[in-house]
C-alpha cells in the first residue's frame, strides 16, 4: 500500500470520527438515561450497602450526557456545527481550569474549617461530568442567544 | 463582514423561515447571518447567490478589520 493511500485512509477515518453524530431521536434516549441514573443516584443514598452501585450509576449518567451531547439537532446545519464546536472548546478550557482550581479550593476549605489538611483530589467522574454539563449548557446558551 | 441579506430577502418578500427551508438550514442560521454574527461557508454563500440570482460579492462586503 502506497504512502499516499495510507494517508488518505487515515484522513478519511479522522473525517468520519470528526463528523460522527447520533440522530435527533437519541436526544430523548440520552435524557431518559441521564435523568434515570440521576434519580437512582439520589435513591441509592437510602439503601444500605449500595456503595458498589455508585461507579456503575456514574458511568450510566456520563453515557446519558454523552448521548445528549452527540445527538443532532432537528435541523443540523453548519451554524449548529459551529456553535457545537464553540461549546466543546469552552467546555474543554473550563474543565482544565476546574481541574487546576478544585484541589486548591478543597484544600482552602479544609484549612478554613480545620478539617483534614491533606490536599484532596477528585475522581474522573467529577471532571467528565463537569465537562459534559458545561458543554451542554454553553451549547444551549449559544443557541438561545442566536434565536 | 457585512451583508445585504435582509434587504435582498425583503425584495423577494421572503421570510427568514421560507429562506431557511429553501436553503435547508435552520431559521437561526439565517438570523445570525443577517445580524452579522455568523459568516457562512462558501457553500452557503453560493446557495444564497443561486436563490437570489445575484453574485456573492453583492451579498458580502469586507470591513476594515477583516
Amino acid at each position: 500500500m502506497s504512502k499516499q493511500t495510507i494517508c488518505e485512509r487515515e484522513r478519511s477515518h479522522l473525517d468520519k470520527m470528526n463528523k460522527f453524530q447520533l440522530g435527533n431521536q437519541f436526544k430523548k434516549i440520552g435524557y431518559m438515561i441521564a435523568i434515570g441514573a440521576f434519580i437512582l443516584m439520589i435513591g441509592r443514598k437510602y439503601i444500605e450497602d449500595s456503595e458498589w452501585i455508585r461507579p456503575i450509576l456514574h458511568g450510566i449518567l456520563l453515557i446519558g450526557l454523552l448521548v445528549i451531547s452527540l445527538s443532532k439537532e432537528k435541523i443540523e446545519d453548519e451554524f449548529m456545527d459551529s456553535l457545537r464546536s464553540q461549546s466543546y472548546r469552552l467546555a474543554f478550557l473550563m474543565a482544565i481550569l476546574y481541574s487546576l482550581a478544585q484541589p486548591i479550593v478543597n484544600y482552602g476549605l479544609a484549612v478554613l474549617f480545620n478539617q483534614n489538611d491533606e490536599l484532596e483530589y477528585f475522581d474522573y467522574f467529577q471532571v467528565l461530568f463537569f465537562m459534559l454539563i458545561v458543554q451542554l449548557m454553553f451549547f444551549w446558551k449559544l443557541k438561545g442567544m442566536n434565536k | 463582514m457585512k451583508n445585504t441579506l435582509k434587504v435582498q430577502r425583503a425584495i423577494l418578500d421572503l421570510t427568514q423561515d421560507n429562506l431557511a427551508k429553501l436553503m435547508g438550514v435552520s431559521r437561526q442560521t439565517i438570523n445570525s447571518i443577517e445580524k452579522n454574527r455568523y459568516v457562512p461557508s462558501t457553500v452557503l454563500a453560493l446557495k444564497l447567490s443561486a436563490i437570489f440570482k445575484i453574485p456573492v460579492n453583492d451579498f458580502f462586503t469586507l470591513e476594515e478589520d477583516d
